[in-house]
């Protein structure tokens, strides 16, 4: 008897206990289900991030301050006559309370030069980013992030009213669009001058972003914004460095581990539960041998070979296991389709990750089939036809 | 030619020490090619031993039990399982056909099992079924026949594969008795044709359509008579 034959077997079988097959491959197919989705939320949101800081980022470089008196506006200007170096931008921040007409809370507020816009390219939900007019006259007008129009409880109403920061009111002129980005909680942006008036002391300096005239200088200008820093802070021998230099390759690596992290955790979760459809598949199969030790006996009587029941079997268990991972896989995607939809990032069937999901499925069925299938070939002919 | 059946100071004894079951004692028995032998006694007399060693399913304790030439506690469960599908056709008392499965299917399986082709078992086992007149319940599944129905797909499962002997235990057993005759004079049939047939049985009527009796009793042959009862 062939594996054709076999399979056909059981699948004749699985259809007449549909029930019980159906119930038996639940486990499986949530399973497989949650596998799939998980681990396609984890590298859609992830590659989402992934793919903003490849927009705006390969050519930028931020230098922070590991102390809040490290770098300073002379650095800024220092760095700026370096060769390679297209646009500096210096930004300082500082801790306020800001309050609306409904709310206030805490928000870190963030001093910006003129130059931000064109490195960062901020998208904007309502009104304008600050603008030449804002830098020029220090102006008292600020620029929230979404997530700090939610907190104040404003809306799009709210650009060209005041809210107040500290014991000053700021006029709010736009809004930012960065629902997806992250470190932007409770964030508002005004205009360097301004922040060093009221926010922070000059001429110390949070962060110097920088931009390349191309990416391929990237390393090259990390090394001499090294050299620079390091020998106007007097950073000489064993002295730990005052300042921090990334760039966008260094962040994209980091976010390429915590999406490896995420999909190896959220799968390794899913995998388990994988593992208990399994312990269902071999405890229904057990059943399965038991009642049906009468028919095992009868088919020994005929002519099966051991080797024959055994592959009945076990096909039986690979396939209850592997119809449920095909329908796991199916409900996955669609799933994984709808929070990427919600999500907003996007949606990719992966061909790896579906045949590894099949694959790691009929694993469970061999793995769990294996016990009752040859509990099924041992039973004694004799034996097995007398049972009642 | 050798006998289909041949035993020779066969015992088989069950569990150990003080308290051990004798349930044959030193059996000479052989059966020839064509014969229609009925194995009777009452229940304990070792007739279900004398069944599963002449189908193949249990070796002698001590003892020769050849089957179709073969030494049977000379075969291995692989052998022994060959043996089974290629010399005996068994028949039991409550049928036995494979549950959700068709009549055809289940006098095609014995063939698949030897590794026959699924079409050309199929073919075989559709007029082995003709042959018996039932091949208009070829597609119908065990329940949905009577018993005197299933007990004749399960007779063209015994017959499909050709084998040395046919096997029956009781199989009048779990039928009323119009039926029964019916079962006892197809069997009857196929012996005229040539076929062996071993009948085992509590039954002294059926045993009477056989054309050999041998009586067992507390493991041990007490009477071998042949020609009509």
């Amino acid at each position: 008897m062939n594996l054709r034959i076999a399979a056909r077997l059981a699948i004749a079988r699985i259809i007449a206990t549909k029930t019980r097959s159906g119930l038996t491959m639940l486990g499986i197919i949530i399973g497989v289900m949650s596998l799939i989705a998980l681990v396609s939320v984890a590298q859609g949101a992830t590659s989402g991030i992934q793919d903003q800081f490849k927009g705006l980022g390969a050519r930028n470089l931020t230098i922070s301050g590991n102390t809040t008196e490290s770098l300073t506006i002379e650095d800024a200007s220092e760095i700026a006559k370096l060769p390679g170096i297209d646009v500096v931008s210096e930004q300082v921040s500082g801790n306020a309370t800001a309050s609306s007409e409904n709310a206030s809370t805490r928000i870190r507020v963030i001093g910006v030069d003129v130059d931000y816009e064109t490195i960062v390219e901020p998208d904007i939900f309502a009104g304008t980013f600050l603008a030449n007019t804002d830098f020029a006259q220090d102006s008292r007008t600020i620029v929230l992030s979404s997530a700090l129009a939610t907190s104040l409880k404003v809306d799009a109403s709210i650009i060209n009213e005041t809210i107040s920061v500290g014991s000053t009111e700021f006029t709010v002129i736009g809004i930012l669009d960065d629902a997806n980005g992250f470190g932007n909680q409770g964030t508002a942006y005004v205009p360097l001058q301004t922040a060093f008036r009221y926010f922070a002391v000059p001429p110390y300096l949070n962060t110097i972003t920088v931009q390349t005239t191309s990416e391929e200088l990237v390393p090259l200008v990390t090394t001499n914004l090294s050299r620079l820093l390091s020998s106007r802070h007097n950073i000489t021998g064993d002295r730990d460095a005052d300042f921090t230099i990334t760039d966008a390759s260094q962040l994209l690596d980091a976010i390429g581990t915590v999406q490896q992290f995420l999909s190896l955790l959220l799968g390794g979760i899913a995998s388990i539960s994988l593992v208990v459809g399994g312990i269902g598949i071999m405890n229904i199969m057990l059943v399965s041998v038991r009642e049906r030790t009468r028919e095992i006996g009868i088919r020994r009587a005929i002519g099966a070979q051991q080797s024959q029941i055994l592959t009945q079997f076990l096909i039986e268990a690979i396939v209850l296991s592997l119809l449920g991972g095909i329908i796991g896989v199916i409900i996955g995607e669609i799933v994984a389709y709808f929070l990427a939809t919600l999500g907003q990032w996007n949606f990719a069937l992966s061909p790896t990750m579906i045949l590894a999901s099949l694959g790691f499925s009929m694993l469970v069925g061999v793995l769990f089939g294996v016990w009752p299938a040859r509990t099924a070939a041992r039973l004694k002919p004799v034996e097995a036809l007398r049972f009642e | 030619m050798a006998a289909v059946v041949e035993m020779s100071k066969v015992s088989k004894t069950f569990g150990d020490g003080t308290s051990i079951i004798r349930a044959l004692d030193g059996v000479d028995l052989k059966i020839e090619k064509g014969e229609f032998v009925a194995i009777v006694g009452p229940s304990g007399s070792g007739k279900s031993t004398m069944m599963n060693l002449i189908g193949c399913l249990d070796r002698p304790s001590n003892g020769v039990v050849k089957i179709a030439g073969e030494d049977l506690s000379m075969l291995n469960d692989k052998k022994l399982t060959e043996l089974r599908n290629y010399a005996i056709g068994f028949i039991f008392q409550s049928f036995f056909l494979l549950p959700k499965t068709t009549a055809l299917e289940n006098v095609a399986t014995p063939l698949l099992y030897r590794g026959v082709h699924s079409k050309e078992a199929k073919k075989k086992a559709l007029s082995m079924l003709k042959k018996l007149g039932m091949s208009d319940r070829a597609t119908h599944g065990p329940t949905e026949l009577s018993g005197g129905q299933q007990q004749r797909v399960a007779i063209a499962r015994a017959l499909v594969t050709e084998p040395s002997l046919i096997l029956a235990d009781e199989p009048t057993g779990a039928l009323d008795s119009a039926t029964g005759k019916q079962v006892m004079d197809l069997l009857t049939e196929l012996n005229q044709e040539g076929i062996t047939i071993v009948l085992i049985t509590h039954d002294l009527d059926v045993a009477k359509r056989a054309k050999r009796r041998i009586s067992l009793k507390d493991g041990k042959i007490i009477s071998d008579t042949k020609g009509a009862a």
